[in-house]
């Protein structure tokens, strides 16, 4: 509650001091005052020191998990801010403006994260959606970022289309648009849903697939990440990404958890397609940028074994697993947005020029291809044990393990080209403060994959 | 049932309330109207005379012969005032139920109505400061 | 004060650290002190310890570090014991360990700065890693101080690396180490799938007897095999003398203080487990036995002196092994602890030997030093006369209650445990004649070079003299006086479980007395003829051994038997897989996905059009497929 209520709030105040203030510099630091007021007031959430108890009549709900999750998403929110702001600042016109729409889109994360009703889903997803039109266009000089907007912008509806179609077989079929009445989710205690709701489920689960751009409702991705100011694919890459999967796995693995035999199905055929394309097609990419949104792709396959799984083990894994992912990409694009040429080729030997760049950056590769020790390899591990546990299908399971080995083929040439190609790579000046955070950002992946349970997994004990 | 009258029969209807049978009147009214709009275009089509002339084909500007392509590029502004015109417009639905049901929310009614009037207010003062409504640069 | 013993271990550890991230520009005389004061700290602080574990009642104590591994029903928490005998093995590391750091600073003294650094460094990690092992509360924090020790052992066994030879030797002692790990790790394996925990007050409280004889048997048979790799036993015990590479306190460090009775400690540590599996003791037995026999008879014909040393340890390890196999638990912890005194002492007296003979280890080159060097002769006789079971040296409490209990358990044990230690008599005394006795047979610079060494060298011999002689009495068996086995009363809270279930056995006191006593005379006899044979020893009687004599000198061919069994067919094997599976199959197969990956990949990628229109199309599609998929075929996988 508290975080709502903060988020909103802090948005509008980065809003004014845009008008107000004139100086760009300090935008950065208000920001990350911002995000460190909001892991305070996720603190009282946790501790139930809350400005309101209001719950929005049992539409909302902050416990436990989702608070968990919040402040996953705040942490990683604030490691952002730390090393991407200069390029936030430096990107268009209004480096405040933006910072707004950023704390708009948490609101909406938040939203989406804790909704126990239909209609909070949507509008959670809309409110992250629509400040990400604006930000993907925000190089407006830029013709391919314009291009990246209206495309978002386009086919965002389309899918939002789609969501409210579902929502409405559902709420026709059932009455309500409550999604925990437990035990049984609408009153149904079958292990599959009636036609109209089971057809509004998948139609809810299409437009949530676009979200997390998991195949075959992917196609926008590597065009708007490309397109995409850097800085901005960062954040959609991440904690957008992160936002919208909780959504998907609330109502999935919570609401719908009990109706697998209505989804299960087309769930698989997602996770298999979103696998094999992100995975094959980031192979053969030239550009270091359109091979991290390729890769974005591929991670989100290995998040939908969580969905599919929504066991115990699932639930912790999710959150190791976005934890890791999150910080891991964000650690990537801190380098990627100061490196002049996106292409492989435009790092070649850059280990030599920044050997601390290029190791903490080797790090989140490592991380994000599940190299052991890494935080990725854990959730990797987490969301298999999980599939396995939950009676997956096997094949599945094995294709996810092929997978995970082709992706290291494409996350090695970036760190091959750094370490062993020659060359002299352009980039953007790198100051201190920049560095001392990635090594920050590197420790914390290291003791995530070291030490889950004192970093992460024990608050979800204790909550 | 009665298919002549439209109407469901009540007993039918109670026994059974999620039967199939009972959606038959839309169906029927949905055939009707697509069978009458066809009918229209298609009689219409077939019975009025055919005369192709010149000037009958060409676009008609109140009177005034066209100018150029109609497609062409115009100021932002138009779109911003439009759109934030709309905004503001659909403020004021919002005040309708509210009206309605004025006296039975009473004052926590009223600080609602208060909150949100003063989000837009908000919204407002920021238009307004960035200058998105000074029609001069 | 036992709840600090995570103090133990660091203090080696912090040392370790700071000598090898400084080596490069800590000045060499503060690297030695850094690298002594750290072993000496944690004798002290093990003193303490033992001060508080010494009290009556005592009961062990496990201090809980950190939560090591937490992963489903694995709980390995990082945490200490102290009990009884991880004490007395801290006392032995720590105390032993300590004399040999302080000699090393004399010995090594010819090293570069950074080299020297670096010694200290891996000496420091090398105690870090055996005081880990030794400390562990369970088989995973054991195990990971037994790689530590297998890995320090390689690097200091190759200390010297720009020579082929020694790095030949590490490789090795290291893969020898590596295959006794793997039984130890299946054996780790296979006791959490039994008990489902790896904690050994958990595992040993479980194991019950009559429960599932043949699985204990198992597990204790693997443990029993990593035990040979780091104990050097047969099979794999040729290591060790190889290992003689390295520099000489770094022998004696593996031989007395540290590595070479891990496997020791390990069964001692499991020995509830074992006392259950009796297939298993009558299998160590017989092998300590063979183990002692073999090293022995290979130790009469070898000239190097320090080789005589590595095949004495092997033998004498052999010793404690038996006395493990007959279930004198107490008998091979105090063998060890007696061991540890004169192997050390022989080691370090050895090496001053060397140093003064500036570099020469062949024995048959030396002779007459008792006039140079009077401090390492005198105290090297005293290890000799402690090896060989000699009343009252140390060596002569520990081995008599071992081949006492051999005794009680089969005669025929004890007799050929005898004659091992006559062998050992024998060859030892051969040693000291042609070391010490005699006339001078080296070169005349040699002689001219001969000198006693420096105090840092002396020092630590005269104390491990010293505890050659009084270390063993503190084992006085029962037949001699009532009551003064002081180390069997410390150590039976250890040991009682397995006393329970395997009680020893008892024999009159008057057989024993008949026993030590024939058999004291026996090894006396044998000292003096090696000794007498050897005093006028020239070298212009070397020649060619024949028969038993060239079999013994070449180790039984042991080395080319391993050879030729397993090393040649596993090279042709491998050379096989890498010739004809390798680049035939896996590379076809390997490269063959590699392919169709790319292929996939580009086929995939011109989806990616950049058009809206199409990208909603193919969604669609999708959205399609899917609802026909899920609504009408839903069980379709």
């Amino acid at each position: 509650m508290n975080v709502l209520i903060l988020s909103i709030f802090w948005g509008i105040v980065m809003m004014f001091s845009g008008i107000a203030l004139k100086k760009k510099g300090i935008a950065t630091g208000l920001a990350i005052a911002g995000v460190l007021i909001l892991l305070l007031g996720n603190l009282g959430d946790m501790s139930t020191v809350v400005i309101t108890t209001s719950t929005f009549n049992d539409m909302l709900a902050f416990r436990g998990y989702n608070v968990l999750f919040i402040s996953i998403v705040l942490v990683a929110t604030l490691m952002y801010f730390l090393v991407s702001g200069r390029e936030i600042e430096n990107v268009g016109t209004g480096g405040f403006d933006y910072y707004a729409l950023i704390f708009f889109v948490l609101t909406g994360i938040v939203i989406a994260s804790s909704f126990n009703n239909l209609l909070m889903l949507f509008l959670g997803i809309e409110i992250i959606s629509i400040p990400l039109y604006i930000l993907t266009g925000s190089d407006k000089k830029n013709l391919k970022s314009n291009e990246a907007s209206l495309k978002y912008f386009l086919m965002g509806s389309f899918s939002t289309g789609i969501m409210l179609l579902g929502i409405a077989f559902i709420y026709g079929d059932s009455g309500s648009l409550a999604i925990v009445p437990a035990p049984s989710p609408f009153g149904f205690s079958f292990t599959s849903l009636p036609t109209l709701s089971a057809v509004g489920a998948l139609l809810l689960m299409f437009s949530l697939a676009f979200k997390v751009s998991a195949a075959p409702f992917h196609f926008w991705t590597p065009d708007v990440y490309d397109g995409a100011p850097t800085v901005f694919t960062s954040f959609m890459a991440t904690i957008v990404k992160a936002g919208t999967f909780i959504a998907f796995f609330r109502m999935f693995a919570g609401g719908f958890a009990s109706v697998q035999g209505s989804w299960g199905l087309a769930m698989q055929v997602i996770i298999f397609l979103t696998l094999l394309i992100g995975n094959l097609t980031a192979v053969f990419q030239q550009s270091a940028k359109r091979m991290m949104s390729y890769s974005s792709i591929a991670q989100a396959g290995f998040m939908l074994l969580a969905i599919y799984a929504h066991n115990d083990m699932a639930k912790e894994g999710f959150l190791v697993y976005t934890a890791a992912y999150v910080l891991a990409t964000i650690g990537v694009f801190a380098l990627l947005s100061r490196v002049a040429d996106p292409g492989f080729q435009g790092f070649n030997g850059l280990a030599k020029k920044e050997p601390l760049l290029a190791a903490t950056t080797t790090i989140c590769l490592l991380s994000l291809a599940g190299i052991p020790l890494t935080g990725g390899f854990l959730g990797k591990y987490y969301m298999l044990v999980a599939t396995a546990k939950a009676g997956g299908p096997f094949w599945l399971v094995i294709f996810a393990v092929i997978c995970a080995a082709i992706s290291i083929y494409y996350y090695f040439r970036l760190i091959i080209a750094m370490y062993f190609k020659e060359g002299n790579p352009e980039m953007a000046p790198v100051s201190r403060g920049l560095k001392f955070w990635l090594v920050v950002l590197c420790v914390l992946i290291l003791a995530l994959g070291i030490f889950p349970y004192e970093v992460l997994l024990n608050n979800l004990l204790s909550l | 049932m009665d298919v002549l009258l439209l109407q469901a029969v009540k007993s039918v209807a109670t026994a059974d309330v999620n039967s199939s049978i009972n959606y038959l009147p839309i169906v029927l009214q949905l055939l009707v109207a697509i069978g009458i709009v066809v009918l229209m275009m298609t009689g219409t089509h077939l019975l009025g005379p055919k005369r192709k002339t010149e000037d009958k084909l060409k676009n008609f500007e109140s009177g005034i012969d066209a100018v150029g392509n109609a497609r062409q590029p115009m100021a932002i502004k138009y779109f911003l005032v439009a759109i934030l015109f709309v905004l503001f417009d659909v403020e004021v639905i919002f005040f309708y139920p509210y009206a309605v049901n004025f006296r039975a929310l009473g004052w926590e009614g009223f600080l609602a109505v208060l909150g949100f009037v003063g989000f837009f207010l908000v919204g407002f003062i920021y238009i307004i400061k960035k200058g998105a409504l000074s029609w001069e640069d | 004060m036992s709840q600090l013993v995570y103090l133990v271990p660091m203090f080696p550890l912090i040392g370790f650290l700071i000598n090898g991230l400084g080596r490069n520009v800590l000045p060499k005389p503060l690297v030695g002190i850094i690298g002594s004061a750290a072993l000496l700290a944690s004798f002290v602080v093990s003193l303490l310890i033992f001060n508080e574990v010494r009290t009556p009642g005592f009961s062990a104590v496990t201090v809980n570090l950190f939560d090591f591994i937490h992963v489903g029903k694995l709980n390995v928490p990082f945490a200490f014991q102290v009990d009884q005998l991880s004490v007395l093995f801290l006392l032995i590391i720590t105390g032993v360990g300590f004399l040999i750091h302080v000699y090393s600073t004399s010995y090594m003294h010819d090293e570069s700065p950074s080299s020297y650094a670096r010694y200290f460094a891996y000496l420091n990690l090398f105690v870090f890693s055996m005081l880990l092992l030794v400390l562990g509360s369970n088989y995973v924090i054991m195990f990971i101080g037994w790689e530590g020790v297998g890995l320090c052992s390689y690097l200091l066994i190759g200390f010297w690396f720009k020579n082929a030879d020694y790095n030949y030797a590490a490789r090795k002692a290291f893969v020898m180490n590596r295959i006794g790990d793997l039984a130890f790790l299946i054996g780790i394996f296979w006791i959490f799938a039994q008990f489902g925990s790896v904690n050994y007050a958990d595992v040993f409280s479980q194991a019950r007897p009559g429960a599932s004889a043949h699985v204990l048997t198992g597990i204790t048979l693997l443990l029993f095999i990593g035990a040979t790799g780091k104990s050097a036993q047969i099979p794999l015990y040729t290591w060790l003398p190889d290992a003689m590479a390295g520099p000489t306190p770094v022998s004696a460090l593996i031989h007395a203080a540290t590595m070479v009775t891990a496997g020791i400690y390990m069964i001692a540590r499991s020995n509830v487990l074992y006392s259950l599996a009796p297939a298993t003791q009558g299998v160590i037995a017989v092998i300590g036995l063979c183990t002692a026999i073999l090293a022995a008879s290979i130790a009469i014909q070898q000239n190097d002196i320090k080789k005589v040393l590595a095949y004495s340890t092997v033998s004498q390890l052999g010793y404690m092994f038996l006395g493990l196999g007959v279930g004198a638990y107490t008998g091979a912890v105090f063998h060890v602890m007696t061991h540890a005194f004169f192997k050390a002492l022989l080691f370090l007296g050895a090496g001053s030997v060397i140093h003064a003979m500036g570099g020469e280890q062949d024995i048959r080159k030396m002779g007459g030093l008792r006039k140079f060097m009077p401090v390492t002769s005198i105290t090297f006789l005293i290890g000799c006369l402690a090896i060989a079971g000699i009343f009252p040296f140390a060596g002569f409490f520990s081995k008599d209650e071992i081949l006492s209990r051999a005794y009680a358990h089969n005669p025929v044990l004890y007799v050929i445990g005898i004659l091992g230690a006559l062998m050992t008599a024998f060859y030892m005394f051969r040693l000291y004649s042609l070391t010490f006795a005699g006339k001078f047979r080296g070169t005349h610079d040699q002689e001219h070079h001969l000198h006693e060494s420096p105090a840092a060298i002396t020092i630590p011999l005269i104390v491990l003299a010293v505890l050659s002689v009084v270390g063993g009495w503190v084992g006085i068996p029962e037949f001699m006086a009532p009551n003064a086995h002081v180390l069997s009363k410390f150590l039976e809270p250890v040991f009682a479980n397995s006393h329970v279930a395997a009680p020893p056995g008892e024999i009159a006191a008057s057989t024993e007395w008949a026993l030590t006593i024939g058999s004291l005379v026996l090894i006396i006899g044998f000292c003096t003829w090696g000794y007498m044979k050897f005093k006028n020893f020239t070298l212009a009687e070397v020649k060619e051994s024949t028969g038993l004599a060239k079999i013994l000198e070449n180790k039984w061919y042991v080395d080319e038997l391993y050879d030729a069994i397993i090393v040649k067919p596993i090279n042709w094997i491998a050379g096989f897989l890498n010739n004809v599976v390798e680049k035939l199959g896996i590379d076809g197969l390997v490269n063959g996905v590699g392919k169709l990956v790319q292929y996939g990949s580009r086929q995939i990628r011109l989806l990616q059009s950049g058009q809206v229109g199409i990208y909603v199309l193919l969604m669609v599609i999708g959205i399609v497929v899917l609802f026909v998929l899920q609504l009408f075929f839903p069980n379709l996988i």
